[in-house]
C-alpha cells in the first residue's frame, strides 16, 4: 500500500566549519559555525558536540531564525564533559552538529501585540537572543537573572527599556537581586505569555509565583537546561 | 493423489509498547499473506522474529531472554531481532548472536522481503533503508482483538530519562490518507475498535494538520467501529480536542503519562507540563464523563527522588482516582542527560518505593472498577475460556461473562459485581438482553 512514503527519521548528523569563537566572559563564549541548510525556528535547539568525540549536548540557538550562521551560546561547566572541550575549539576546526528540535517557540497564531515576558537564567537568556533578533516589534519584557553584572551576555542588542539583569551576588545590574524577586515585586499580569529558561530551581519558583500571581499554566512555557 | 509443499512458519515475540505490537502484527499479516503459518513463539519455526524493547534495563532483559530461550530451546532457523533494542545495542547484538539478523526500526517494515531473500539464498544488506517506518499493510490477521492504527513514529520531546529519541528519531506522521485508508480497511476486515498508536501521538502534524484535526477526520468515517486513543502525552491538547471526546464513537479512556506528581521533578524530566495543567486536563475529562478512565505511568526513584517527591505521587493517584497504573523503576539509560545525574537511588530503595505505589495503585483501580457496578458497558470479547468470556468494555475495564460469546464482538453487558482477589480483579457482568 504505502510505498510512496518510506520515511527514515534517525536524527541526521553533519560536520559544521567554526567561523568564529568569541569570548564574552572567561568562561561564557558564542560558537559561530556554518549554516548549511539548517533550517530553525527561534527557540529550538541543536546538538553539538567536538568533532572527534562520541558525545554532544544541547544548546539552545543563539542566532536569528534570517542569519546566514548559526550560533550558540555556551558557558564552560567546570568538570563537564563536552562543554570544556568545545571551549579549546577555534576558527576552521569542526562540530558535530544536529538537526534542530524543540517546541519552545512562539505560537505564530497568537496576535502581533501579544505581551511576552521572558525570564531567564544564565545562558538561558540563549533563545530570547533569537527571538529578538528573529521576530520584528516583539512586544517583550526580559528578565535576566545572573550572579554577576559581566554575564548580561551582549545586553546591548535589547531595547533598555525592555531589558532587566538581575544580579543576585552584586550590584552591577539593573536590579540587585533575583529574578524571582523582581517578579513578584512588578507582575506582568495574566494575559502576557510567560517563557521561562535556565535552571529547573529557578523556573520551578517562577511557576510558583505566577501561580500566586493567577497566571494560567497554559500561558507558561518552559525549557529546561539542568 | 495431492501433494502439498509444508508452509513455512514465522514465530514472533514482541516486547513493549502498542507500537511494537502494530509492527508484529502487521509484519504477521503479510507473513499469512505470503503463504507463511504465524505462532506467538519459536517452536518448530523457520524464522523467529523478537521485536524488542530498550525503554528499560528490565525490558533489554526481556528481550535478551526472548532470543536466549529460543535458541536454548533448539531454534535453528532463520533469527531476526529488531526493535528499539536492534537500535541501542546493534553492535552488541551482532557480536553476540553472530548468526542472527539485527534490523533497526527503519527497515523494520522490510523484513517479509528480507526472509523471503534469505530462503531464496539471495544476499541482500540486512538495513538498507528499503522498509520506512510508515510501509505497513493494514493487518487483517493479527494477534489482537483491536488494530493498532500508526499514525506516527519517534519523538522530539526529549524527557532526560528517556532514550526513544535515539531509538526511535525523529517525529514523524503519516500521511492523513494513509490513515484512514488504513482505518477503513481493517474495519472491513471486521475490526470493531481501532487503536490510535504512535510514540507521542499528540505532536501529530502532517501537511499543517494536527492531532485533533485528524482526529475529526477519523470519526467522520462513515462506518461502525469505536477509537480508542491510546498513550498520550499530556502537553499539546487543545479545545478541538476535548470537544472530540464526546463523539459516541470515541471510547472514554486515555493512558496519560503523568511519570511524577513532584512539580520539581517533573521539572528535571524535562517534561512539557506541571501536574497542575495534569489535573486540569483531568478535570476536564472527568467533566465529558465523571467515569472517564484515565490511566497513567508513573516512574519511581528518579535521580534526587525525595520521600515528599514520591509522597506526591502516591496522592495523585488517590486524588486523580486512575483506573490502571503502570509502575516503573527508573532505569538509567546511557546517553540521556538523567544518566549524568547524581542523587542516584539504590536499587532496594526503588523497589521499596514501586511497592508504595503499587499498592496505592491497587487500591485506586478496585476503587475505580467499583464505580461501574450497576452500570452498563459495550463490550468487545477478547478471550474465551471454556464457559467464560472475557473482555474489555469502552471504559477500558476488563470485564468477565459466564457464558460462552463470541470473540470479537460486542455485546451490552451489566456490571454485577467485581472479583476478590488479585491485581487485576475482573468486573463481573451479565449481557442484557
Ligand atoms: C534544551 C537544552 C538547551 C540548552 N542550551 C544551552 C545553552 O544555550 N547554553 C549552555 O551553556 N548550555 C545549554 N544547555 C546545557 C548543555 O546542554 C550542557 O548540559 C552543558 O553545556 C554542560 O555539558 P557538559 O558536557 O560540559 O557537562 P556534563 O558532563 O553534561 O554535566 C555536568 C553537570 O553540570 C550541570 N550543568 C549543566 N549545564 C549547566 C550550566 N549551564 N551551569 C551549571 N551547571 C550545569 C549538569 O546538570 C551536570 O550535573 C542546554 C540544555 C538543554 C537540555
Amino acid at each position: 500500500m504505502s510505498n510512496k512514503v518510506p520515511a527514515a527519521n534517525k536524527i541526521k548528523t553533519d560536520l559544521h566549519e567554526i567561523l568564529d569563537v568569541r569570548f564574552i566572559t572567561d568562561s561564557t563564549f558564542v560558537l559561530r559555525f556554518e549554516r548549511k541548510g539548517i533550517e530553525f525556528e527561534a527557540g529550538q535547539h541543536i546538538c553539538v558536540g567536538p568533532p572527534n568525540g562520541i558525545h554532544t549536548r544541547e544548546y539552545s540557538i543563539y542566532s536569528a531564525e534570517k542569519d546566514d550562521f548559526i550560533e550558540i551560546l555556551v558557558k564552560e561547566v567546570e568538570n563537564g564533559l563536552v562543554s570544556p572541550s568545545l571551549k579549546k575549539l577555534q576558527k576552521g576546526g569542526f562540530v558535530v552538529v544536529e538537526e534542530p528540535v524543540g517546541y519552545f517557540t512562539i505560537n505564530k497564531e497568537l496576535p502581533t501585540d501579544q505581551e511576552y515576558v521572558f525570564i531567564a537564567s544564565g545562558t538561558g537568556v540563549s533563545p530570547f537572543h533569537s527571538f529578538v533578533l528573529s521576530k520584528e516589534n516583539l512586544n517583550y519584557s526580559l528578565l535576566h537573572g545572573v550572579k554577576y553584572g559581566s554575564e548580561g551576555y551582549d545586553s546591548e542588542i535589547y531595547d533598555s527599556k525592555r531589558y532587566k539583569l538581575c544580579t543576585s551576588q552584586e550590584g552591577t545590574g539593573d536590579y540587585y537581586g533575583r529574578v524571582t524577586e523582581y517578579l513578584k515585586e512588578k507582575p506582568f499580569g495574566k494575559s502576557a505569555q510567560y517563557f521561562l529558561c535556565g535552571n529547573c530551581n529557578m523556573i520551578h519558583d517562577v511557576y510558583d509565583i505566577l501561580e500566586d500571581q493567577g497566571v494560567s499554566t497554559d500561558n507558561i512555557h518552559a525549557e529546561v537546561y539542568f | 493423489m495431492e501433494f502439498s509443499l509444508a508452509k513455512k512458519k514465522v514465530g514472533f515475540k514482541t516486547l513493549g509498547c502498542r507500537l511494537n505490537q502494530f509492527e508484529t502484527d502487521a509484519l504477521a499479516s503479510k507473513f499469512v499473506g505470503m503463504g507463511y503459518d504465524v505462532v506467538e513463539d519459536s517452536k518448530d519455526t523457520d524464522v523467529f522474529v523478537v521485536n524488542t524493547c530498550t525503554v528499560t534495563n528490565q525490558s533489554d532483559q526481556k528481550s535478551r531472554y526472548a532470543v536466549n530461550n529460543a535458541l536454548n530451546k533448539g531454534h535453528s532457523g532463520m533469527l531476526i531481532i529488531t526493535g528499539c533494542m536492534a537500535n541501542h545495542h546493534k553492535e552488541k547484538l551482532e557480536e553476540k548472536y553472530p548468526n542472527a539478523y539485527v534490523v533497526d526500526n527503519e527497515n523494520k517494515s522490510a523484513i517479509p522481503e528480507l526472509v523471503q531473500a534469505h530462503f531464496n539464498k539471495e544476499i541482500v544488506p540486512v538495513n538498507q533503508n528499503s522498509g520506512g517506518v510508515f510501509n505497513y499493510s493494514p493487518a487483517a490477521e493479527t494477534f489482537h482483538t483491536r488494530s493498532m492504527i500508526k499514525i506516527q513514529d519517534g519523538c522530539d520531546n526529549f524527557c532526560t530519562f528517556c532514550i526513544i529519541p535515539k531509538v526511535r528519531g525523529r517525529a514523524t506522521s503519516r500521511p492523513v490518507d494513509e490513515i484512514l485508508e488504513n482505518i477503513k480497511e481493517v474495519v472491513s476486515f471486521g475490526y470493531k475498535e481501532v487503536v490510535i498508536t504512535g510514540v507521542n501521538i499528540s505532536r501529530y502534524k502532517h501537511n499543517g494538520i494536527g492531532f485533533s484535526d485528524l482526529l475529526k477526520k477519523i470519526l467522520e468515517i462513515p462506518l461502525d467501529f469505536r477509537v480508542r486513543i491510546s498513550s498520550i502525552e499530556p502537553d499539546s491538547f487543545d479545545d478541538q480536542f476535548f470537544a472530540l471526546l464526546k463523539h459516541p464513537k470515541v471510547t472514554p479512556h486515555l493512558h496519560l503519562c503523568l511519570q511524577s506528581a513532584s512539580e520539581s521533578i517533573l521539572l528535571q524530566m524535562r517534561r512539557m507540563y506541571t501536574y497542575r495543567s495534569y489535573k486540569e486536563i483531568v478535570n476536564k475529562l472527568r467533566a465529558i464523563n465523571p467515569l472517564f478512565n484515565v490511566t497513567t505511568d508513573i516512574i519511581v526513584g528518579f535521580p534526587g527522588e525525595s520521600e515528599e517527591d514520591l509522597q506526591k505521587s502516591a496522592d495523585a493517584i488517590r486524588e486523580l482516582n486512575f483506573g490502571h497504573v503502570h509502575t516503573f523503576k527508573y532505569s538509567k539509560r546511557e546517553d540521556t542527560r538523567a544518566a549524568r545525574m547524581t542523587n542516584i537511588l539504590p536499587e532496594k530503595e526503588k523497589t521499596e518505593r514501586s511497592e508504595v505505589i503499587r499498592d496505592v495503585a491497587l487500591e485506586s483501580k478496585i476503587a475505580f472498577r467499583k464505580r461501574f457496578i450497576g452500570l452498563e458497558q459495550e463490550v468487545l470479547i477478547d478471550t474465551i475460556n471454556g464457559n467464560a468470556s472475557k473482555g474489555y468494555g469502552q471504559s477500558y475495564v476488563p470485564i468477565s461473562i459466564l457464558q460462552k460469546l463470541q470473540k470479537n464482538q460486542l455485546y451490552k453487558v451489566r456490571i454485577i459485581d467485581i472479583e476478590k482477589q488479585g491485581n487485576d480483579p475482573l468486573l463481573i457482568g451479565e449481557i442484557v438482553v
